[in-house]
């Protein structure tokens, strides 16, 4: 084990340390803290983060007191045991806590700025039995409704989520391009609907880009048919074109005549009729006025109050836009009329697939989730989750569920998006060499209370809590096989009943007798290395 | 294409359980006397047969110069044709033999139904039943719109606002459903109706106006009891076989005479309300419960954290979900929802299969009709799983593609 | 804006001490019994069902003390033969009456209107302590038979009937479909097929046809012509009816049960086929037909009020004052007039006396009945689902 600190703990001078003031502006659009030297600047702060579950066992205190900070563009570890809390602070950050029976409690989350967790005081009232230790909550439904309808402001667009068991994560009714649709439709709605409209299929370039696009196909590499493809999808101002041109080519064996009349037939169905562009046209103000709505909510988080005018008035729009398009709809039985629509998400979908290299995409777009493997789905929700463009994502125990192959092609293609998106990823996960590979710092969990906070070369090489270091060492060792596995002894604390004070005391084996009444403060000891326990002296840090 | 392999595969599992009924039915038949079977296969034995069904007669009767008894000939032939005579595994298969084929025997003439219903004294019982199906199908309909409409929106409200007021409101009608017979349902809204209602109007005669106007306000058609003569529509014969169709509010719309289609429809929506208060009050609670187990599924979370409305989590995402559960229950629920027939057609009076049930089991029993209608039901419950089954496979991709 | 105030929880000083949990003789503490009383909490705090379970045990009190009357009420016939003539003793149930204009034949009878006997005005006279005829009002057994009853001492009498005869129905159609859906389940293969087959097929008959049939098959048979064979028949044809439900509900569950670890555990010490069932698999499965036979218990003296509305012959001898019967003689049936349907089809507009109380009372009473017993039944499902934890 390497050396560790004096055990006495000097507490009278401790220097002082501003809490960073957040720099975002009032009103106008989303701004993000003023950057800290050196660093880019932080995206997702989240600060002293507490939740409960109310039980009839009694308050399982899950979260209490987690702060971090992800900065753009990198990949933020959070790793723990099972039952640490890990996933409760992904669910926390965005939500999605199932309200009865838990509730965050208290905290900040800042997103780019804005406090997601607004409102929160309003929203009940809670009241512990000391004897029985069950809580009694009073909850007021109208404001929680409030609350989460703001949230889906955000969820998607600026902070998305991938979870565990990729098999059980998608609806099994609807086919996996409905599923990838859903989200486009969600975010780049107006884009995919603009494109649609501006499509032009008759022009003068068309025939011949087919035939090209034919030529080719008969004895070229993929490559050079696919930039054929993208020529011709040029040249009719409609990306999903090339790429649909590009499977109908490769899939049929039709001879060159047949197929250029092939495609100028399917080309042709992209000439809309005028009932189908008033309803695209509908569809797009409907997108435009759920954006305003969303930005609308962006705004009120931010502000801290609701305004109930203008949210009134965009309701309003938004319910004469649903029932015009309830009318369209009756018009266009079976659909007819939102094929356009459909077929242009459908192949959109087919790009996606494509991008997280997915063999067969449209097979897979077109069948349904239980007909994937545990990998294959995962490698969907990430394109899902991605499609928005995202500023961070949420990743909680992706590989988990998966075997060790898919899990390396799954972190190979997160650090791939990574590298081109730039996104930053909070990846919560309990295997130790997940995070090496993929992570650039890490926090590591314990009992709902982070212990831990270090990039992640210097947290392997120079652990400093107790729990890392017992973490750690119990990894076997391949190049020292006659060690003795080594383990941390003692089990995880009840939440119900966590230990009083440093929450590990009971099975640390430097436990002093301050462990057992206060709790840790957080200490920096490094560049970018917090540490919460009170073997270290150093200065404390707010994180 | 699979879709369709799946429909024959249900098609097939059908049979053993059609046969099965059959059976049943068959075992419950070869318990009766005799002579109670030949009157239900064959009818009444014709008038100029001396000593009827009975097994002897006098030989004196068959010309025969001898003292004593002699066997029926009558007797013998037809319980030869029965195959009496034969072990029970041929009676069975003549028996299922003739209900597959719908020759399900004739109506006593002698019975307790006959006698109150004078028209279908020596038909068949297949030819009665067909009579009187059309109504009761009408009202099946009816009911089952009534009770898609109320209990799937119902049903996923109480499980998005669990405990709060829509959730006790539908766990109110669904006690109160359980816990009121249909019978004191029906009976109590009828006298209330007509107590409020009052005289009605005639369609048929609009200046007919008459004192038992109870008579007006229930029955599948108006009572005659204004006129002497023919009053009905050329299409309707001896007032409730109603042409082309059969069913009369069809066939109301079909010849033009919209009133007479509007005054049948205000007829079946009391006894359709009755039914369907009943069924609803058992779905209800399963519609919750599934709801509540779809909502706290996996991919109803990453639904929301895609950003979908919630809205539009619910319904579309969730409720397709539950849909599934919802149509499997119903369809086990079929049994109890038919078996209201008999007894809100008989409150209401309309002319429906289950109301022939009860007639038959007026003083002396018409086997005949009883049984014919047992089978009429089971295989109207049957025919609505097989349905419930395929439109489960349309909903959940996971049970046609395997 | 941390929760610093209103919402802050407090974190206890010292941990609160574990339950403890009495060990005897060294045994672990059954999970049964812990188990039980996490249903019971679980109970207790779902109002609706302690007000069934109130109403429930009220009824239970009704019965008990209804059995301990000496009264006959099987052979009300004899006894109220008498009615209008002679008064009927006291205590019998009857009710004598007369005809306006007719003269008086004692104490204790009741004069009605000539069209309907049977109206006789309601009043409340519990100053009485004995179940004596209360002018509650009577009830018409059958079409023109001037044979009444009073109704208070049917409801009390009434309580017993339904009560019994569904706990007669419920268990042992309860006790058929447990064997059945135990040895289909854990057997599996061609028997748990064969037997489920079987199961659909009496699912799929409507359960009134069916009951009606399988009773007006058997009624001839002269074996069941005593009265008290002729309520064993009932019994009968309800639990040929009832036990399929049963036995899906087991057998769903004994499905699940079979793939515990314990029942391999047990199976890898060397349990016996039979053994393995009775004791492990079976006590581990029943739990799902409790709500299921307390439904029952509350649905089937409906379902007896419905046969009898449908004037069912096996009832035209036999006069017993059972709820459903009751309430359901009071609206008619088909063939039959009651004073009800009479009433409206003769009565004038404004000029209507209905003798509400003949359905109100028998009602009301199979209504709390039904009611309390759905209250529990939705109580205990509640309770009993893991998947609703709160």
């Amino acid at each position: 084990m390497p050396a560790v600190a004096q055990p006495t703990v000097d507490r009278t001078n401790l220097p002082t340390v501003d809490v960073a003031a957040p720099s975002a502006t009032q009103g106008g659009t989303l701004t993000e803290p003023a950057a800290d030297a050196g660093h880019s600047p932080v995206v997702l702060d989240v600060r002293d983060l507490r939740t409960y579950f109310f039980t009839y066992d009694g308050v399982v205190r899950a979260l209490d007191g987690v702060s971090f900070k992800v900065r753009r563009g990198e990949t933020l570890g959070l790793v723990g045991e099972t039952g640490c809390g890990k996933s409760v602070t992904a669910f926390s950050v965005v939500r999605l806590i199932p309200d009865p029976p838990g509730r965050v409690i208290g905290g900040k989350v800042l997103f780019r700025g804005t406090d997601l967790l607004w409102g929160l005081d309003s929203e009940a009232r809670i009241k512990i039995d000391e004897k029985t230790g069950r809580a009694k909550v009073r909850r007021s439904f109208r404001r929680i409704k409030t609350a989460l309808e703001r949230m889906s402001a955000i969820r998607g667009r600026g902070i998305s989520m991938i979870f565990q068991e990729p098999t059980q994560a998608m609806n099994p009714v609807f086919s996996v391009s409905d599923q990838l649709s859903e989200a486009l439709l969600l975010h780049h709605g107006t884009s995919i609907v603009d494109e649609l409209l501006n499509a032009t299929p008759s022009g003068p370039q068309v025939r011949p880009a087919l035939e090209a696009l034919v030529d080719t196909a008969r004895n070229g590499a993929p490559d050079t048919v696919r930039a054929a493809a993208a020529k011709v999808g040029q040249a009719m101002n409609s990306s999903t074109f090339g790429t649909q041109a590009f499977y109908l080519v490769s899939e049929s064996d039709l001879g060159p005549e047949d197929m250029v009349r092939r495609l100028e037939r399917v080309a042709h169905r992209l000439r809309l009729s005028r009932i189908e562009r008033a309803y695209l046209r509908q569809r797009r103000r409907q997108m435009v006025v759920e954006d305003e709505l969303h930005e609308l909510y962006l705004s009120e988080m931010r502000e801290g109050h609701i305004n109930r005018r203008q949210r009134r008035v965009l309701r309003g729009r938004h319910a004469r836009n649903r029932l015009r398009g309830f009318y369209y709809g009756i018009w266009g039985i079976r659909g007819r009329i939102q094929r356009p629509l459909r077929d242009e998400t459908f192949w959109r979908s087919v790009q996606r697939l494509e991008e997280v290299s997915i063999a067969n995409p449209v097979q897979i777009a077109r069948g349904f989730p239980h007909e994937l493997s545990g990998g294959m789905l995962q490698r969907v929700m990430i394109t899902m989750a991605l499609s928005v463009d995202p500023v961070i994502l949420i990743a909680d125990e992706p590989t988990t569920a998966l075997d060790v192959t898919i899990q390396a092609q799954i972190l190979e293609l997160m650090r791939d998006l990574k590298r081109r998106i730039g996104t930053a990823i909070l990846l919560i996960t309990h295997d130790l060499a997940v995070i090496a590979e993929v992570a650039d710092r890490v926090c590591v969990m314990y009992a709902g209370q982070i212990v831990e906070t270090a990039r992640a070369r210097d947290l392997y090489q120079h652990p400093l809590h107790p729990y890392t270091q017992g973490l750690l060492s119990s990894i076997p060792n391949l190049e020292r096989p006659d060690k003795k596995l080594s383990s941390i002894p003692g089990s995880v604390p009840d939440l119900i009943h966590p230990p009083v004070g440093c929450r590990f005391h009971p099975r640390c084996p430097y436990a002093m007798p301050i462990c057992k009444e206060q709790r840790p403060p957080t200490t920096a000891e490094g560049d970018e290395h917090t540490v919460a326990c009170f073997l270290y002296k150093g200065d404390v840090a707010v994180e | 294409m699979r879709m369709w392999i799946y429909i024959v595969r249900r098609l097939l599992l059908v049979i053993p359980i059609v046969v099965g009924v059959m059976t049943i039915t068959f075992a419950l038949v070869s318990a009766l006397p005799v002579q109670d079977r030949l009157i239900s296969a064959f009818g009444a034995p014709p008038k100029n047969a001396p000593g009827g069904y009975s097994p002897t007669i006098p030989c004196s009767d068959l010309n025969k110069s001898q003292n004593g008894t002699c066997p029926n000939p009558l007797y013998v032939r037809d319980t030869h044709k029965l195959g009496l005579d034969q072990p029970i595994f041929y009676q069975w298969g003549v028996y299922i033999g003739n209900a597959l084929t719908f020759q399900w025997g004739y109506v006593d003439n002698h019975s307790g139904a006959s006698q109150s219903f004078s028209q279908i004294q020596g038909q068949s019982v297949a030819t009665v039943l067909g009579w009187f199906l059309p109504y009761t199908l009408e009202l099946a309909i009816l009911s089952l719109i009534i009770i898609l409409i109320v209990s799937i929106p119902l049903g996923n409200l109480g499980a998005v606002y669990r405990n709060r007021p829509i959730d006790q409101a539908s766990r109110v009608i669904s006690f109160s459903g359980y816990a009121l017979p249909g019978f004191l349902l029906g009976s109590f809204l009828l006298f209330a109706f007509v107590l409020a209602l009052g005289p009605s109007v005639n369609w048929l005669d609009p200046t007919c106006k008459t004192e038992t106007w109870y008579q007006f306000w229930v029955g599948s058609w108006p009572q005659q009891s204004c006129y002497t003569g023919e009053i009905w529509p050329t299409w309707l014969k001896n007032g409730f076989i109603s042409s082309p169709t059969g069913f009369p509010t069809v066939d109301a719309m079909i010849h033009g005479q919209w009133w007479l289609a509007a005054d049948s429809l205000l007829r079946i929506i009391l006894p359709a309300l009755v039914i369907a208060y009943g069924t609803i009050a058992g779905l209800l609670r399963f519609v919750r419960n599934s709801m509540l187990e779809v909502m706290n599924l996996d991919f109803v979370r990453t639904a929301r954290a895609k950003g979908v409305p919630e809205k539009t989590v619910i319904s579309r995402h969730a409720g397709r979900n539950s849909l599934n559960v919802t149509i499997t229950v119903l369809g086990l629920t079929f049994a109890f929802f038919i078996g209201g027939f008999p007894v809100v057609e008989t409150i209401f009076s309309l002319w429906g299969v289950g109301r022939m049930f009860v007639y038959a089991l007026l003083s002396p029993y018409d086997y005949g009709l009883i049984f014919g209608s047992t089978l009429l039901f089971t295989f109207l419950v049957v025919f609505a799983n097989i349905i419930v089954d395929v439109l489960y496979a349309y909903l959940d991709p996971r049970v046609r593609l395997g | 804006m941390t929760a610093e105030g209103t919402t802050e929880v407090p974190t206890p000083t010292a941990p609160a001490p574990a339950k403890v949990v009495v060990s005897r003789r060294g045994r672990r503490p059954n999970p049964r019994i812990a188990q039980m009383k996490r249903t019971w909490y679980f109970l207790r705090r779902n109002t609706l069902a302690m007000v069934g379970i109130v109403i429930l045990v009220f009824f239970i009190g009704i019965a008990i003390y209804a059995l301990t009357q000496p009264i006959p009420w099987t052979q009300l016939q004899q006894q109220c033969a008498s009615a209008g003539i002679n008064p009927p003793t006291p205590g019998s149930g009857c009710v004598c009456t007369y005809y306006a204009g007719s003269a008086n034949p004692g104490p204790g009878c009741y004069q009605t209107p000539l069209n309907y006997p049977s109206e006789i005005a309601p009043t409340f006279d519990l100053s009485h302590g004995t179940l004596g005829p209360y002018p509650m009002g009577s009830l018409t057994v059958a079409p023109n038979n001037p044979v009444f009853y009073n109704i208070f001492t049917g409801l009390l009498r009434g309580a017993d009937w339904s009560l019994g005869i569904s706990v007669a129905i419920v268990g042992t159609g309860a006790l058929i479909g447990l064997m059945v859906g135990a040895i289909s389940g854990y057997f599996g293969g061609w028997v748990d097929e064969a037997l489920m087959r079987i199961v659909d097929i009496f699912l799929s008959i409507p359960q009134i046809l069916f009951v009606i049939i399988v009773i007006a098959v058997l009624v001839s048979i002269p074996v069941f012509q005593p009265f008290d064979a002729r309520i064993a028949l009932l019994v009968l044809g309800f639990v040929i009816v009832w036990w399929p439900f049963y036995a899906r509900i087991v057998r769903g569950q004994v499905l699940v049960v079979r793939e515990q670890k314990y029942v391999e555990a047990a199976k890898a010490s060397g349990a016996g086929s039979g053994r393995l069932v009775i004791r492990h698999i079976i006590p581990n499965s029943v739990y799902p037909i409790f709500v299921q036979m307390s439904l029952d218990v509350g649905t089937i003296p409906l379902l007896l009020g419905t046969l009898v509305y449908l004037d069912f012959p096996i009832f035209s001898t036999i006069y017993f004052p059972e709820w459903g019967s009751m309430a359901a003689l009071s609206v008619a049936g088909p063939n039959g007039v009651s004073t009800i349907t009479d009433a409206l089809l003769t009565c004038q507009f404004g000029s209507c006396v209905i003798p509400w109380w003949q359905f109100l009372f028998p009602g009301l009473a199979l209504f709390l009945y039904a009611i309390s017993v759905n209250f529990l039944a939705d109580g205990l499902r509640d309770a009993l689902d893991p998947r609703l934890r709160r």
